[in-house]
């Protein structure tokens, strides 16, 4: 019994986690075809800047999540003006924005480095203070980990129904000529929907790396489950990357407890390379890649 | 519903000779006298490096960049000439340089013949990632490619079998290949011509993909899939000859790199790597047939001579990472067409310039 609950408490923890991760980068592709090979590094910058303000300037940790935030979205707008605004509506946009994102990424990577050195950071978690039921270790973070990743799942999603820019953003997703056509601003809806993805990259940094603890490299796994998720779900569907996130989370936790934790990742990707090979377009995506 | 196969139907695979045929592709031809000139300055080039002090370093440079050289030049074809991004290029690799060095390590077979193993498992290895791979497009091509990159890293240090895994070591006492009772130096100069003809070989049948009614047809798929498959191009048959010919040569190459380290660890599935060999790709010039040797040649030197000698290596990724940004953002054909046209502007004057200009303006315009 204690068993299943460890593996339902992290598969969920971990759920949110790839939620949280992957609700930037799908809202990206959505808006603007773009796969953001960055997240990872905007993640970086958001622990880096938290990590900054609680132990050089020694303020508390709640004042640092606005921060993480603001910084990643700065991070975030800085690649856009300099490296992917000069690239829209060129030729070639696939492949010129797979290239600089992933430079963009080494390059935060190694500044990250250079600043902070190779070593392994502490963070402080949020709400310290655990629980144990069923001979399960339940922390208080972990409870609100998924707490936000839930509400930040609701709120972007009806943010995206409801609201002015969210249906601007819709538009923008669904053609971009004819959103234009209609008198929408590309340029600011693009650089509203880096800065809400960046956002939430630097939440997850700041939130995330009390448990996973933060060094120049550790964008670099949650990124890639994220792609994973992103991808499996069906890129641009919030919908999709919600229930994807969740049940790889799950997937993960349960095979780690059940089967060793040797074979999560193997098992992970198995299943991605089955599930793409049934559906090409991922669980919920529209088929808009396969062109024939 | 079936349709009566007509009486004219042609041989797919005769088809496919036929596309690569030279007598295909009248209007280029190897500039064979260029060819025979260097002959003699590529053969003299390593017995002058051999005798001059610190030339061995830069000998080991040139092995470095014939292995290299082969793999970009193939992952060139497969990414930027046809648009398939996948980043499993070095997986192959690893898959040839594996199938080599457990033969020769630990069955016992003779270098010289284990080498030849590494492209057919390579080779192998790619139909078996290409078949789920091609029905994919762009982006997911990316994650499903890196995922058989990533199981295979799992495989590999994490094998039950220690023999394979090397507990998470590799293989480290690959014998390298046998070049009888040579001194050290001689080796080098060995390795080096070995090195030669197998670049030689891969570069000359990677330019006639590239200059073949074939490589054309890659190109159509890339730009314009729906016209190019209209137009009689085999799609699922010309990318998975693709897949299997770049894997071909990249298990060529991991060949020749495991027996000529002496060993092969799974860093070489690391992040690093991978990065590394695009950055070579895009800063040469990227889906263009010199770029990426014109690139390989750059960042070796780059990282080997330049960054190592000023105590920069710190700084190696950092500026790896703002030069593949920038260099999307500011040419995005890489530096060797860049290097190209001010070479041509300076030789042909500027009369040519604007007829040149015009009729690039032209050749690049958007489609859409």
């Amino acid at each position: 019994m204690s068993e299943f609950i460890q593996s339902a408490y992290s598969g969920v923890l971990y759920g949110s986690v790839y939620g949280l991760m992957a609700l930037g980068l799908t809202v990206i592709w959505g808006a603007m075809r773009l796969l953001n090979l960055a997240h990872g590094s905007l993640y970086l910058v958001g622990g880096y800047v938290g990590w900054t303000v609680v132990n050089r300037l020694s303020m508390p940790v709640e004042a640092a999540v606005p921060v993480s935030i603001a910084g990643a979205a700065i991070a975030g707008l800085l690649m856009y003006g300099f490296f992917l605004r000069p690239l829209v509506g060129r030729p070639g946009w696939d492949s010129a924005t797979l290239i600089t994102t992933v430079g963009v990424g080494i390059a935060l990577e190694a500044g990250a480095l250079l600043v902070y050195g190779p070593q392994v950071k502490d963070f402080p978690s949020l709400i310290s203070g655990s629980f144990i039921y069923e001979k399960v270790l339940i922390t208080y973070q972990g409870l609100l980990v998924m707490a936000v990743a839930a509400v930040c799942l609701l709120s972007v999603s009806t943010y995206m129904r409801m609201s002015r820019r969210g249906m601007a953003i819709r538009a923008v997703s669904q053609d971009v000529d004819a959103a234009k056509l209609m008198g929408i601003p590309i340029d600011t809806t693009f650089a509203i929907v880096i800065a809400l993805s960046a956002g939430l990259a630097g939440l997850a940094g700041v939130l995330l790396s009390s448990t996973f603890y933060l060094s120049p490299t550790s964008g670099f796994t949650p990124m890639i489950l994220a792609v994973v998720v992103t991808i499996l779900g069906g890129l641009g569907s919030i919908k999709g990357t919600v229930v994807a996130a969740y049940s790889i989370g799950l997937i993960e936790s349960f095979v780690n407890v059940y089967a060793g934790p040797s074979w999560g990742l193997p098992v992970l990707f198995g299943t991605m390379i089955v599930v793409l090979t049934l559906r090409p377009n991922g669980l919920f995506g529209v088929g808009e890649v396969r062109r024939l | 519903m079936t349709v009566d196969a007509p009486e004219t139907t042609f041989d797919a695979d005769e088809a496919l000779d036929a596309r690569l045929d030279p007598r295909a592709s009248p209007w280029v031809r190897p500039r064979w006298l260029l060819l025979l000139g260097l002959l003699p300055f590529a053969l003299a080039l390593p017995l002058f490096l051999n005798s001059v002090a610190g030339g061995r370093f830069w000998l080991h440079l040139l092995i470095i960049f014939f292995v290299w050289g082969i793999v970009t030049q193939s992952w060139n074809l497969l990414l930027a000439v046809s648009g398939i991004y996948s980043f499993g290029q070095i997986a192959l690799y690893a898959v040839g340089g594996w199938t080599t060095g457990y033969l020769a390590t630990h069955v016992g077979v003779n270098p010289w013949i284990s080498i030849w193993f590494a492209p057919v498992a390579a080779a192998i290895a790619a139909v078996v990632i290409g078949l789920p791979t091609l029905r994919l497009r762009g982006v997911y091509v990316v994650l499903i490619t890196l995922a058989f990159l990533e199981l295979l890293r799992n495989f590999l240090v994490n094998s039950p079998y220690e023999k394979i895994s090397g507990g998470g070591y590799g293989l480290l006492y690959v014998p390298k290949l046998d070049f009888g009772s040579l001194g050290e130096g001689r080796k080098h100069v060995m390795f080096y011509y070995t090195g030669l003809v197998l670049f030689t070989i891969a570069t000359y049948w990677i330019w006639r993909v590239f200059h073949s009614p074939l490589g054309m047809a890659f190109t159509a798929l890339r730009d314009s899939e729906a016209y190019a498959v209209s137009r009689g191009v085999n799609q699922f048959r010309a990318r998975l000859f693709l897949f299997v010919f770049c894997a071909f040569f990249t298990g060529l190459a991991a060949g020749l790199m495991t027996h000529y380290q002496g060993s092969i660890s799974p860093s070489i599935l690391g992040f690093g790597v991978l990065i590394n060999l695009l950055a070579m790709i895009v800063i040469g010039g990227w889906g263009t047939f010199w770029g990426p040797i014109f690139g390989t040649a750059f960042l070796i030197l780059l990282e080997e001579k330049w960054l190592r000698a000023g105590e920069l290596q710190e700084y190696r990724k950092l500026v790896l990472g703002l030069m593949l940004a920038a260099i999307a953002v500011l040419a995005p054909r890489g530096l060797f067409p860049v290097i190209a046209d001010g070479v041509r502007r300076l030789v042909k004057g500027p009369e040519r310039e604007e007829e040149e200009e015009i009729a690039e303006a032209a050749g690049e315009a958007p489609i859409t």
